[in-house]
């Protein structure tokens, strides 16, 4: 049957990616449709209850300056709330939250609900509808047919989801959930390049059963930070501990012993795992000479006892869980409450999309999340976002917004997982960010939220929130340019500065010794008035990365000078002479756009460039 | 990212390699007048010639005429002078690191003709040509880069790039990875370390011996017994070479400076004819300085002559040479030998172990060995590519090395920890000018072999 009404834009799949597609789709004005194969677990945290951390808050950051759905939800869910990197600059610095799976769940679904445009409907997706070479919507288990000129996939771990324990092993999307087999079996029959990844979570356990008298306490931070721009502290649900335990001598003994009966280690998975979140086995046997590991016990919720020892996932049989979990200090009387298990699942090669996230086999088609080979809640969300926002544009008949790496974190993640493709689940941190000093949380909204409000994006509480601090930013700004201090003013004085000549407030506050909080005190501002505070942080901020940032711009402006060079399409590259054979055909694969693109692609030299443009110049003039 | 249509400063030598009549040292871009009015100590007018003296700082480099084409009615299409001086290669060396100094940098080959096409001032027909030139330029510079990188320059810095790794894998593991618990350096042992390779860049810079060639010339002290034929072994040298004659301010008269070019190496030439122990005080002031000068030099040819020569006589000679440098800096000169007036009798036979050379300078028999042999001694290789690729890497050394400096600044000054990872990472961008890029993929993996990251 086809469903009577027609859509602009489908999503398949209601996790971190298919939240933040459908919610910026339906922003935008378009007729969304989120499909998924069970309405209750919409936005269900599958790994650990926790958003956030280096790297990926920031991503949380710029998702919440387009008015996304993560950033609020997980003030309305956090129940553990820390800045990480506190003493170390604002560039890296991250806020990372535990949530309550519950109360996460509830805010997403309600954010979702409450949004005009979209439409929820539960059934599993089992094929995709083609015309020629563009998707032109789907089917579901019950022989549905919905039609819409955009499909945004985000099927997660569910694609063919293969779960190990020991040695045995049962088809699964996640633990309790089946997989999607039907549409793996449809999308490896178009034209895409398929790869396997694996990952793997923790046992949980019965928080009944651990005894807290003997575990190291982990609180959350005192003044308590929010993840959103618009987050309130009122918003936040009653708050928790974490706890901290270690492995030992005799828990790695058990591992090590049982290696043989790991998933893992006998050769039973195939797919590939995360070099930075390996499994306990890996752990031990990688780093032998470590004679413990740090295990952070979180909450799962505050309405539940279960929690996620993190840093113990694990494919070893339960009874090896059980064995070496009780091996720990407080976990000796330990239940597990769901075993630990790896998951293998089919990924899409991201080198066959484009900025877009449109695949380039099929017109319409875009991929979001895990379906990438990207790992983490928020960085499917920064995907799902992008792909939302492009569907949408794309129905409107706009160009697409492709960020660039100096604009967002988006940016550099996409631009790494279509140039670079990957060969683990990818993850972000802030290294991978060339121009991390501009990339910061703090200023995601001065970064985005402009683009946001003109694509349509941003609701009218978040524009004028944002232009109430732009403006009162420039206010402080002239003001901290205007004012200056006297050599042996009282001023002077109170900051400390021993001046020697008459000096601008701005330019004492680019000294490293002088705080934000130090001037505000000096200049008796209400250290609890959070909007003044914020603003003079952000101002602080600004001044003492100026010099670093006008040397990124400097660097950037070169890019954009490459950015503006566009390659003809049809340029036979395969006939230039002075490239490598290699480079040839990377070229002739990838056909970059632009001269800065083609700059991305592995293996390129300045001289390779040099002739690029030259031939390209001929093609253009010719 | 790639400089390939970059609008910077640019500045080669356009006149062919060698002594010449006349030099021309060519600079495009924005700035090329500001720049270039630096060095001429006065305004230029657009399209005139103007005789200048070309100075860096307060010192007198050379004279000539400086041209100003402004854009787009230049070669390139850009603002460009033209610094027309006499041709000797260390003197317009000197002025292309005045001009390094004030922003430019060296050009890439067939830069300039790259952006003359870039500029519209190339035909179609001739695109074909320059894309040519550079993809040929640049095998060969490849290759170059490859010969250069064998032995102990690349080992050297091979070692530093893998220095700087090893610390950005502590700081950006320190960065990315709060809550794990690292073993990862404090602050001090930071430091420690970037004093280290500061130390380390100085060392090699030093060391870069072709690079600092380029830019000073090898220097070379002729030094010998009266009558051993010093001064006609320099006029041997020099006589086919033109070389420019000029006295050492503040020596006595009996010190000579000869700039000269042996198959395309820079030498300055020094000669102390008759630098004795004098009772005269002012004289043993000036002999002093001469000394000093002497002890600067990269290669002492020490000019002995048959046939009151004895195997046990030029050793004595060597051992006091060295004893006269042991307490002075840097390292000791490499020591020649040249056994003069070979047409008068044979040589007898030396050790083999001491270096040395059989010359007649009357005749001219054995310049062409003595002038192998110094070539060898300097490390130098008679290809112009190979030496200007490793005039980049120096150049990329520098530049590397001011961003470690400022690396260790920022972490002195309590900047934060991510402020020393942009010079730091800054830094290892320019060494990989030199051994290619430490990818962000890279890096990370090395952290995650280093250290165990999971939670």
């Amino acid at each position: 049957m086809r469903y009577p009404e027609q859509f602009d834009v489908i999503v398949i799949g209601g996790g971190h990616a298919g939240t933040e597609a459908a919610a910026a789709a339906a922003r935008m004005g378009v007729r969304t449709l989120l499909l998924t194969q069970n309405i209750e677990t919409i936005g269900q945290m599958s790994c650990n209850p926790a958003i956030g951390g280096i790297g990926k808050s920031h991503l949380v950051a710029e998702i919440d300056a387009l008015d996304g759905v993560m950033g609020r939800a997980t003030d309305q869910a956090g129940i553990h709330f820390r800045v990480l990197n506190s003493s170390k600059g604002p560039a890296v610095r991250a806020v990372r939250a535990q949530a309550d799976r519950a109360l996460y769940r509830n805010a997403v679904r309600k954010i979702l609900e409450n949004q005009p445009c979209l439409r929820i409907f539960q059934q599993s997706v089992v094929d995709l509808l083609v015309e020629g070479d563009r998707v032109v919507g789907c089917k579901t288990q019950m022989d549905l047919d919905f039609y819409a000129p955009c499909v945004v996939l985000t099927t997660g771990t569910f694609l063919d989801g293969k779960i190990h324990i020991g040695h045995e092993q049962h088809p699964g999307g996640r633990a309790g959930d089946a997989p999607s087999n039907l549409l793996a079996q449809r999308l490896r029959a178009l034209p895409f390049r398929v790869g396997r990844l694996k990952t793997g979570t923790p046992p949980r356990i019965d928080g009944r059963t651990v005894d807290f008298t003997k575990l190291e306490q982990q609180p959350g931070d005192d003044p308590r930070p929010v993840m959103s721009s618009m987050g309130q502290r009122s918003e936040h649900p009653a708050q928790t501990q974490c706890h901290i335990t270690y492995t030992n001598d005799r828990t790695h003994k058990i591992i090590r012993d049982n290696l043989h009966r790991s998933a893992m280690f006998s050769g039973a998975i195939e797919g590939v795992g995360p070099r930075y979140c390996p499994s306990i086995e890996d752990k031990v046997v990688r780093f032998a000479d470590k004679t413990q590991h740090q295990i952070f016990i979180e909450p799962e919720g505050l309405t539940t006892t279960e929690l996620y020892p993190n840093g113990v996932s694990t494919s070893l049989p339960f009874d090896v869980q059980l064995a070496f979990l009780r091996t720990m200090r407080g976990f000796e009387q330990a239940h597990i409450s769901r075993p630990g298990y790896a998951i293998e699942y089919d990924y899409f090669d991201p080198r066959d999309l484009t900025y877009s996230l449109q695949t380039k086999a099929l017109e319409g088609l875009f991929f979001a999340g895990q379906i990438n080979g990207t790992t983490g809640y928020e960085e499917a969300g920064a995907q799902g976002l992008l792909a939302g926002i492009n569907a949408a544009r794309k129905v409107k008949g706009q160009s697409f917004w492709e960020p660039r790496r100096d604009e967002a974190y988006i940016g550099v993640l996409v631009d790494d997982l279509i140039n670079l493709g990957t060969t683990e689940p990818y993850r972000m941190f802030t290294s991978r960010a060339e121009f991390r000093l501009r990339l910061r949380q703090d200023n995601a909204d001065q970064r985005l939220t402009p683009l946001g409000i003109d694509m349509g994006l941003v609701g009218t509480q978040r524009r004028q929130h944002f232009q109430v601090k732009m403006r009162q930013l420039q206010v402080l700004s002239e003001d901290f340019a205007r004012q200056s201090i006297l050599p042996g003013s009282d001023l002077d004085a109170v900051l400390a500065l021993n001046l020697r000549k008459e000096t601008r407030l701005l330019d004492a506050l680019r000294r490293p010794e002088v705080s934000a909080d130090g001037v505000a005190q000096a200049l008796a501002v209400d250290t609890n008035d959070e909007v003044a505070m914020g603003v003079l942080r952000q101002l602080e901020i600004e001044t003492k990365y100026a010099g670093y940032i006008r040397r990124q711009d400097d660097e950037i402006a070169k890019i954009r000078r490459h950015e503006g060079m566009q390659i003809p399409p049809e340029l036979d590259y395969l006939g230039i002479d002075g490239l490598s054979n290699e480079l040839r055909q990377k070229l002739d694969q990838q056909r970059p756009a632009s001269l800065a693109r083609a700059a991305r692609i592995q293996g390129m030299t300045p001289a390779a460039l040099s002739i690029i443009l030259i031939h390209a110049k001929k093609v253009v003039s010719a | 990212m790639t400089d390939a249509v970059d609008q910077d400063l640019i500045c080669a030598i356009a006149t062919p390699p060698g002594q010449g009549g006349i030099g021309i040292v060519r600079l495009s871009g924005p700035g090329a007048k500001r720049v270039a009015e630096k060095i001429c100590a006065r305004g230029l007018v657009s399209r005139k010639a103007v005789y200048c003296e070309f100075k860096n700082a307060a010192e007198r480099l050379d004279d000539g005429v400086a041209l100003w084409f402004p854009a787009p009615n230049s070669f390139t299409g850009e603002e460009v002078v033209e610094l027309q001086g006499h041709g000797g290669p260390v003197v317009q060396q000197q002025i292309l690191n005045a001009l390094c100094s004030l922003g430019a940098r060296l050009a890439k080959p067939g830069e300039f003709s790259e952006r003359a096409f870039h500029n519209g001032k190339l035909d179609l027909a001739q695109a074909e040509a320059v894309a040519d030139l550079i993809s040929s330029t640049s095998i060969a510079a490849a290759r170059a880069a490859v010969n250069t990188l064998r032995g102990d320059f690349s080992n050297k810095v091979n070692d530093l790039i893998e220095r700087i790794t090893t610390l950005r894998v502590q700081v950006e593991a320190a960065i990315d990875f709060p809550d794990e618990e690292l073993e990862i350096l404090e602050q001090a042992g930071v430091v420690e370390a970037l004093k280290a390779i500061v130390q380390a860049h100085k060392d090699i810079i030093e060391s870069a011996n072709q690079g600092r060639l380029l830019s000073s010339g090898l220097q070379v002290a002729l030094i010998g017994a009266p009558n051993v034929g010093k001064s006609s072994l320099l006029n041997a040298l020099a006589g086919e070479e033109a070389a420019i004659v000029t006295d050492i301010p503040g020596t006595t008269r009996d010190l000579l400076k000869v700039d000269l070019l042996i198959n395309n190496l820079p030498i300055r030439l020094v000669d102390t004819a008759g630098l004795r122990d004098s009772e005269d005080t002012i004289e043993q002031q000036g002999v002093a300085r001469a000394r000093a000068q002497i002890a600067q030099a990269d290669i002492v040819l020490l000019v002995v002559a048959v046939p009151e020569l004895t195997d046990s006589g030029v050793k004595e000679q060597i051992q006091e040479l060295r004893e006269q440098f042991s307490g002075a800096q840097g390292p000791p000169p490499e020591i020649l030998v040249v056994v003069n007036k070979t047409d008068l009798a044979a040589p007898p036979d030396l050790d083999q172990r001491v270096n040395h050379a059989a010359v007649s300078a009357r005749t001219g028999e054995g310049l062409t060995e003595l002038k192998s042999k110094l070539q060898k001694l300097a490390g130098y290789t008679d290809d112009a590519t190979e030496f200007s690729a490793r005039a980049r890497h120096v150049d990329a050394l520098k530049a590397a090395a001011a961003q470690v400096d400022a690396s260790l600044l920022a972490l002195q000054g309590g900047l934060g920890v991510e402020l020393v990872a942009e010079e730091l990472s800054l830094a290892q961008r320019y060494l990989g000018r030199i051994t290619g890029d430490v990818s962000a993929d890279d890096l990370l993996g090395r952290i995650f072999s280093e250290f165990c990251i999971g939670k």
